[in-house]
């Protein structure tokens, strides 16, 4: 198995299911979902080997190099997985839509393009996979029109800034070093200068920052995710984003190297230390702004954005527990946030289309799948013990602390205790509460929407449980990356400054769960009642009248508004209108009369002869 | 008072924590409320008794009725009654649940409390005062230790009766019975 | 291996039993400083007793299972904690898991009240929430300066490191988070002025009005075992632990005592002056600390 047979499986199969579905919707289905299921079992099948492969091109010159790695295997298994349950959520989640065949179409176009960015060995491959991950991602972002197409509107712009950006440093590594494939690019690098390495950092920071949605980059994201369709939605925020920290990790640390890139600087201005602070803000600001949000998938959009600090945190303290807490919340964060996006959207698709945290309640009655999905997502997402996102979020804070950043460590805390109030008004508003007159028959999520969902929570509860299986395979990315080996049991870490045991943590609170419930069953049976059968201080009020969701959080959010306005949106929005003000001015002198073109041209052509006269320029 | 006796705690430990922890419902009927904050706080204590009010119906199993009972009232105790987990014990206080006391002529009080709600024991007295409170809390342990404190189990056995009766005077109920009627 | 077993069964009965003997000492000691007598020390175990033998009402499968996880994260809680020499579970994740296992106590009861579906179970539950995100910020800064001064993320460790009165609220560097840190405690204990959450005579006991009998007896142990808990990490954090259990239990008395007498007298704050109170004084003492014992380095 070798790349170039799965990336062109992947881009001829987004072909063929345009085609297919042309012939007949249901072929276009059977047949897309087993692509992506074909594409996982061949990213399975390429594990543990490593190489390179070379195509001669023509492009100046270069060829197109594929390499892969346990470091690739792991983003593409990722990748794979998460668009594989995606397309099976889309089954149903999209029927009945229109102009289904483009949407299959750009899915498998997003994932190839992911596909090809990851594998990808040299800097002129990365790019056209990048822009064809990137363009595609427009495409499906606005799907649905109306708001949507504002919204990847700003998608588009910053991401193409970003491209840019990074087009300006392959430039002036081209010029520099005459070559563009990675390897010799990092043994370049080994011996440049630190203003050079400095430079480069920068400018290829913009770039994957702007796709990561690092603050103060972000704001494309929650306009973004909160329009796209909601499988959509989960790939995105899943493993979109995602490739933004690939490219901070293959520009850290494979082309720069772990010493040139920790010593850059000094003391408290060192780049790494500085991108550090930038993740901690990141990890607190949104996720406090997700807790003002009323719509459901907003909130989704601005945890991801917290979470991306988390990673980012730990990527750039440049330790190996930091690297291996960072790439695991890498993969927990795609598992969780992908549920916690697919559990919203079977919910839109039951109540047809309604997203609005003030308007829902009380479904855990109606939808009783949908909600273990959500409660384990949102049980990830916070780390509660037993779940993946505990030990990744773990192996962060204990680097953290032991190399004396309390601060940053501060600022992680406070971002779980948001990331828990927001998510506890999430299910409870959705979930939770009273259940409204008009959603009294809802049925209960398709199967299609029920398996994906059943699939992830396993798979936050199993790495929660034995994160030792990951761990490994993180460890040896950590290897081939620079980093000193830990010491990984199945369990969890066993090392001496304190270790992790997942079995003692998941023992405990078995046994006494179970002790707790047998002490429950000796107890007299409890009567059940129904849901209006409740205190309401001596009367008796039906159901509708006895609601309480809106404004979940009202006395902090009367405390914390003011300190929370997103004034980088501000200031791009204020940006951008002023250089619609400005262009429209210029666009004043095209007057459409060839009288005034005329006297233009002659004014031009004595301002040139008059600088040759007075000035002598050439 | 029995607390201190360990035998007997080995022997039933369910009637003696009943006896011994009886929390009541801070439900302020008519005018007999204005007796009972002088009894829970520090002149007459009640908390060495083990009563202690509380707020929620759900969490109670002494409900006192303390004084006169409108049609208004008798909607929210009968929720109220309906809302408490058994066992649970309910003691008439002052005389217009007995019989209709000052109000016997009235045309919008209830005159015999014991036809809509079971009644355990009456406290009588035109509003008693503390002392009497307390002798009826130890009465009342008296009869939990016979067994005779059973008002619950009369309206579950009884819930036809009850129920017609608040029928009768309340119209139809918006609520469904509690027991199942036929 | 035969002690370690004996130590895991022994350590939560033992924690509950000294919680129901605070909350009863609670009730005696604010009703002798209101002038009256007060009921039997042993009057929270005839309240759980009585609970016990009460049939309640189940408003669904999550409002069983919910007070279920809240009581069995308190008592797996409790097995992390060193208590006086013991501690059974010690190598699996230090004062990271504690802070983290803490989490389970107010989302087991969130999760079941959020389907008990009363507008007053929401209210208090909004008010417990934003009640811990108030006390957390200056106690995990308390924390982490305790974290920073002695190197580890080990409880064990940082009480090994206070032996002989070396005691972490008598080192200059650490006095002002234990300072803050006890300013928290009533917050943390959910006593006045921080009682907001129960609130009985605003909303109805908030979280626990839809639970009678059983519910409430299992919400009344967790109380208990979530009183011992927080106490026991103040006196291991700051006051040195102890060699054996009861001189633990003796430190633990001094400290819920200066609680209580806080809890005898006050009246309630509002919400918004609890979390701005939190925000204010007690987070300012603990950053000055934290700032302190970076620069002890």
């Amino acid at each position: 198995m070798s790349p170039e047979i799965l990336l062109s499986v992947a881009f001829v199969g987004a072909a063929l299911t345009y085609i297919l579905g042309r012939i007949s919707s249901s072929l276009r289905d059977v047949f897309s979902v087993l692509l992506s299921v074909a594409l996982v079992a061949m990213v399975a099948l390429m594990y543990g080997m490593s190489g390179e492969e070379e195509f001669y091109m023509g492009f100046l010159g270069l060829p197109l190099v594929l390499r892969y790695g346990t470091l690739q295997w792991l983003f593409a298994i990722a990748v794979s997985s998460i668009c594989a349950l995606s397309t099976v959520f889309s089954l149903s989640y999209m029927r009945g839509k229109e102009r289904l065949n483009f949407f299959y179409f750009s899915m498998f176009l997003v994932e190839a393009g992911m596909l090809g960015v990851v594998l990808s060995g040299d800097l002129v491959s990365f790019y056209i996979f990048w822009e064809v991950m990137s363009w595609s991602a427009f495409l499906l972002i606005s799907y649905n029109r109306g708001p949507a197409l504002a919204a990847g509107m700003k998608y588009i712009v910053m991401s193409v800034v970003g491209s840019v950006a990074m087009l300006v440093g392959i430039l002036s590594l081209y010029a520099t070093y005459g070559t563009l494939g990675i390897p010799e690019v990092a043994s370049h690098m080994a011996s440049a200068s630190s203003g050079y390495i400095l430079f480069t950092l920068i400018i290829f920071g913009i770039g994957f920052g702007i796709k990561s949605a690092i603050v103060p980059l972000h704001t494309w994201l929650p306009d973004a995710h909160s329009e796209a369709p909601s499988p959509f939605s989960a790939v995105l925020s899943g493993v979109l984003i995602k490739m933004g920290t690939y490219g901070f990790l293959l520009i850290m640390y494979v082309m720069v190297g772990i010493k040139a890139f920790l010593e850059l600087g000094s003391g408290l201005y060192s780049f790494h230390y500085i991108l550090c602070w930038l993740g901690a803000i990141t990890a607190v600001i949104p996720t406090f702004i997700a807790l003002l949000q009323n719509d459901a998938k907003r909130l989704l959009a601005w945890h991801s954005i917290g979470q991306i600090g988390y990673i980012i945190l730990g990527i750039a303290l440049g330790t190996s527990l930091g690297i291996a807490g960072g790439v695991f919340h890498i993969l927990n964060h795609a598992t969780f946030k992908a549920l916690l996006f697919l559990t919203v959207g079977a919910v839109e698709y039951r109540t047809g289309g309604v997203r609005d945290l003030n308007s829902l309640g009380g479904l855990i009655k109606r939808m009783p799948l949908t909600f273990v999905g959500a409660l384990v997502g949102a049980l990830g997402i916070i780390g509660v013990p037993l779940t993946n996102g505990f030990v990744s979020k773990w192996l962060i804070y204990k680097t953290l602390i032991l190399n004396r950043h309390p601060f940053l460590t501060f600022a992680a805390f406070i971002g779980t205790w948001g990331t828990l109030l927001s998510f506890y008004k999430f299910l409870h508003n959705i979930f939770l509460g009273q259940l409204p007159e008009r959603y009294k028959d809802l049925e209960k999520a398709p199967f299609s929407m029920q398996l994906p969902i059943a699939i992830l929570s396993l798979a936050v509860v199993f790495f929660g449980i034995l994160p030792g299986i990951p761990l490994k395979v993180i460890n040896k990315i950590g290897v081939s990356l620079g980093f000193e080996p830990l010491k990984v049991s199945i369990w969890g870490l066993a090392s001496e400054t304190g270790a992790l045991n997942t079995l003692n943590i998941f023992t405990a609170v078995l046994v006494a769960g179970v002790i707790v419930w047998l002490i429950f069953r000796a107890g007299m049976k409890p009567v059940p009642v129904p849901q209006d059968n409740n205190y309401a201080a001596g009367s008796y009020i039906p159901r509708d009248r006895y609601i309480y969701t809106a404004e979940f959080y009202s006395p902090l959010f009367r405390m914390i508004r003011p300190y929370l306005r997103d004034v980088v949106d501000e200031f791009y929005m204020a940006l951008s209108k002023g250089v619609r003000r400005t262009s429209d001015k210029l666009r004043r002198i095209y007057v459409g009369d060839v009288g005034y073109y005329v006297i233009y041209i002659i004014l031009f052509l004595a301002l040139l002869i008059a600088l040759k006269i007075w000035l002598k320029l050439w | 008072m029995d607390r201190n006796q360990i035998a007997k705690w080995l022997k039933e430990p369910g009637k003696m924590g009943q006896k011994y922890s009886l929390w009541a419902t801070y439900f302020c009927t008519g005018c007999g409320i204005i007796e009972v904050p002088p009894v829970i706080t520090a002149r007459w204590d009640a908390e060495r008794f083990g009563v202690i009010p509380v707020s929620s119906p759900r969490q109670a199993n002494l409900f006192m009725i303390t004084g006169f009972v409108t049609l208004k009232t008798l909607k929210a105790i009968i929720r109220t009654y309906e809302l408490m987990p058994e066992p649970k014990y309910t003691v008439g206080f002052g005389s217009c649940p007995i019989n209709g006391g000052m109000y016997w002529d009235s045309y919008n009080t209830i005159k015999h409390l014991d036809k809509y709600i079971p009644i355990d024991g009456w406290i009588a007295g035109c509003m008693p005062r503390p002392e009497a409170i307390f002798i009826a809390v130890t009465h009342l342990w008296t009869l939990i230790d016979k067994g005779m404190a059973d008002g619950y189990i009369r309206y579950r056995e009884n819930y036809r009766y009850y129920r017609r009766n608040q029928e009768m005077v309340l119209g139809k109920l918006e609520w469904p019975p509690l027991y199942p009627v036929d | 291996m035969w002690v370690k077993a004996v130590e895991i069964i022994v350590s939560p009965i033992l924690a509950f039993v000294i919680g129901l003997f605070f909350m009863g000492l609670a009730r005696k000691i604010t009703a002798r400083i209101h002038w009256r007598y007060g009921p039997p020390i042993t009057q929270p175990l005839i309240d759980v007793i009585k609970l016990f033998t009460q049939r309640s009402v189940s408003h669904g499968l999550l409002f069983d299972m919910g007070v279920i996880l809240s009581l069995a994260g308190s008592i797996a809680l409790v097995l992390f904690i060193p208590f006086g020499g013991i501690c059974p579970l010690e190598s699996s994740g230090g004062l990271l898991v504690i802070l983290y296992l803490m989490l389970l106590i107010p989302l087991g009861l969130a999760l079941s009240g959020g389907e008990g579906a009363n507008p007053n179970i929401s209210i208090g539950i909004s008010r417990k929430l934003m009640l811990s995100l108030g006390y957390e910020v200056p106690f995990l800064l308390a924390v982490l300066a305790i974290m920073t001064h002695y190197h580890t993320i080990s409880a064990v460790d940082v009480v090994r490191a206070q032996e002989g009165f070396r005691w972490a609220l008598f080192s200059w560097p650490l006095v002002l988070p234990g300072l803050a840190y006890l300013m928290i405690l009533p917050a943390m204990l959910g006593l006045r002025p921080f009682e907001v959450v129960q609130a009985p005579q605003e909303i109805a006991s908030g979280p626990m009005v839809e639970y009678g009998g059983k519910y409430l007896a299992l919400v009344q142990i967790e109380h208990a075992l979530a009183v011992f808990v927080t106490i026991a990490l103040f006196v291991d954090l700051f006051l040195g632990g102890a060699s054996n259990p009861f001189f633990f239990f003796l430190k633990m008395c001094v400290i819920f005592l200066l609680g209580m007498f806080v809890n005898a007298v006050f009246p309630r704050f509002r919400i918004e002056q609890a979390v701005r109170f939190l925000w204010r004084w007690p987070t300012a003492l603990a950053f000055v600390g934290l700032v302190f014992t970076l620069l002890a380095r």
